[in-house]
């Protein structure tokens, strides 16, 4: 699966997501870098601590290579039933989920271990 | 447990025939025709067959260790599947050259193989290749050898990416993914053997007289689980199945991330009895195909499969087989019986009477599809019953698409989602 292919499928499998809230607004923001990259979801739907929680551990897996290698290739493929999160977590390196100002912030990261992910989160203004 | 479980299997093996004949089944098992539908409990007898499967499944298991990957729900289900098809089908021999064609693969992907080590532990069910091309054949021995185990490492490489584009074909409801692939790669693989020859019809080994020994071993193991997930987690055991079948059970769902390892073992163990209840009830003889039936379903119970999800599909094909006019214990329904529970996803998501027509379905697809591919995957009820799922899906997306669907607009009005304000 080359690199357009998998981002279009976790931005599908994330778009998914945020639009069973039915919300009111979702901006969806990729940077890029040659050896990783930044997903940044906002939505204006206000979840609970506990929906977050849920999110948190949904995006942050423990590495299950044997099901992030074949089973995560259904993200961004689920028309019929909800969308499923944990098929995002399996392929990502983590995930940060906050409150914003009007909803909720998920901010996903990918790359090796050499990916600094703080050289280039979003800037606070953009938020 | 899964130790436990195989060590059991193997001291049964001797234990229902002398040490040096199940040693000798146990190899000419190597070099037999493997096609659906061979019952080795027949073919070599009981004793080499359960040798036989627990041995592929203790390999199998020893590629999970040695991947690094950690015992769970569908790693089990492929163990328990392997060590079930160990008594129909699948040997060490003619299992290897698959596992190492997805090896090649993954390297060609430039991954490792335990990112494909699922596929290749299912797509094991293409082992009766390798056996038709070096046995079926008429090749000359080494000629035949040769081309018999490339056939299966090209076999093997093929399933990673026909696997994966498979999937998104019924989006995960039907659990045997790689019975359906299998079953698509088994189809071109007929096309090619018998190219120059006729297709010779199904092999139709079954025995009909298994010893208590047999009939015994599925409560054996499911008493076994039972106990062990309630020992294990007390009082939490029961809550967590309560959470379990709750589970429409879609691919992938490893129940023992979201109910914990001794809710699972009691699920599986009561999966277990249900299905060798049903299969005693219509009196099916307990042999080799309708244990590894029983001890697939046994093993999807960690990955997919509950009583809530499973009987609406089994209701489905007993009223489709008495319609036909087929015998409930008859090998292709009682097979059908046990291995219909692929659709479980289907009545998890969309409800019993969806399950149920896809279990009607599936019956009626799953006794013809076997000749399509001569019996070259052993899981031609995985292959009927993605097709089945293909379908389904298919439909309830196009209706779901079509149908106008009342929103609230930011305006605050009502708007359908065709556009036109009401």
């Amino acid at each position: 699966m080359n690199r357009r292919e998998f981002v279009g499928q976790l931005i599908s499998e994330m778009t998914h997501y945020v639009l069973d809230a039915d919300p009111q607004r979702m901006v969806i923001s990729l940077h890029q870098e040659s050896d990783g990259l930044h997903l940044a979801v906002l939505d204006s739907v206000v979840r609970t601590e506990d929906e977050l929680d849920s999110i948190r551990s949904s995006l942050n897996q423990t590495r299950r290579p044997e099901l992030a290698g074949y089973y995560a290739s259904l993200a961004g493929y689920d028309s019929l039933g909800s969308a499923r999160l944990n098929l995002v977590g399996w392929q990502v390196k983590g995930a940060d989920v906050s409150v914003s100002d009007s909803g909720t912030k998920i901010d996903i990261w990918l790359g090796g271990d050499q990916f600094d992910s703080s050289s280039f989160s979003i800037d606070d203004n953009e938020k | 447990m899964l130790l436990i479980v195989l060590a059991g299997t193997t001291i049964l093996a001797f234990a229902l025939a002398p040490p040096a004949e199940v040693v000798r089944g146990f190899f000419r098992l190597q070099v037999t025709p493997a096609r659906l539908l061979s019952d080795f409990t027949s073919s070599e007898g009981e004793g080499a067959a359960l040798l036989n499967a627990a041995v592929v499944a203790g390999l199998s298991l020893l590629l999970v260790r040695i991947s690094g990957i950690r015992l769970s729900g569908p790693t089990i289900a492929a163990v328990f599947t392997i060590l079930g098809f160990g008594l129909f089908g699948k040997t060490p021999l003619n299992t290897a050259p698959i596992v190492l064609g997805t090896w090649i693969a993954a390297r060609i992907a430039g991954k490792r193989l335990r990112d494909y080590i699922l596929i290749a532990m299912f797509g094991t069910a293409l082992g009766p290749i390798v056996t038709l091309v070096a046995l079926e054949l008429g090749l000359a021995l080494a000629l035949g050898w040769a081309v018999a185990l490339g056939g299966g490492i090209l076999t093997g490489i093929l399933l990673p990416p026909a696997a994966i584009a498979i999937l998104r074909l019924h989006q995960g409801y039907s659990l045997y993914n790689v019975g359906l692939t299998t079953g698509f790669l088994g189809l071109f693989a007929a096309a090619l053997a018998f190219g120059r020859q006729s297709q010779p019809p199904g092999l139709a080994i079954w025995n009909v007289t298994p010893s208590v020994g047999l009939v015994l071993l599925i409560p054996g193991i499911s008493l076994l689980l039972i106990v062990a997930g309630i020992v294990a987690g007390d009082k939490q055991t029961f809550a967590g199945l309560g959470v379990l079948i709750t589970q429409p059970g879609r691919l992938p769902s490893d129940f023992m991330d979201v109910s914990g390892t001794s809710s699972v073992l009691v699920n599986m163990g009561v999966m277990g009895l249900l299905f060798w209840g049903y299969s005693m009830a219509v009196g099916a003889p307990l042999n080799g195909p309708v244990l590894g039936g029983i001890l697939t379903v046994m093993g999807f119970a960690a990955f997919g499969k509950h009583p809530l999800n499973t009987w609406p599909i089994v209701a489905g094909v007993v009223v489709a087989a008495l319609a036909f006019g087929h015998e409930l214990a008859a090998p292709g329904v009682i097979l059908a019986a046990l291995f219909c529970t692929t659709l479980a996803p289907i009545a998890g998501e969309f409800g019993i009477h969806v399950g149920f027509i896809a279990g009607f379905l599936h019956l009626l697809i799953v006794l013809r599809s076997g000749a399509w591919h001569a019996g070259l995957t052993l899981y031609n009820n995985g292959f009927a019953g993605g097709l089945t799922a293909a379908l389904i899906v298919a439909v309830i997306d196009w209706i779901r698409s079509n149908r106008p669907e009342r929103v609230v607009s930011r305006r605050g009005s009502y708007q359908d989602t065709h556009g036109e304000d009401q």
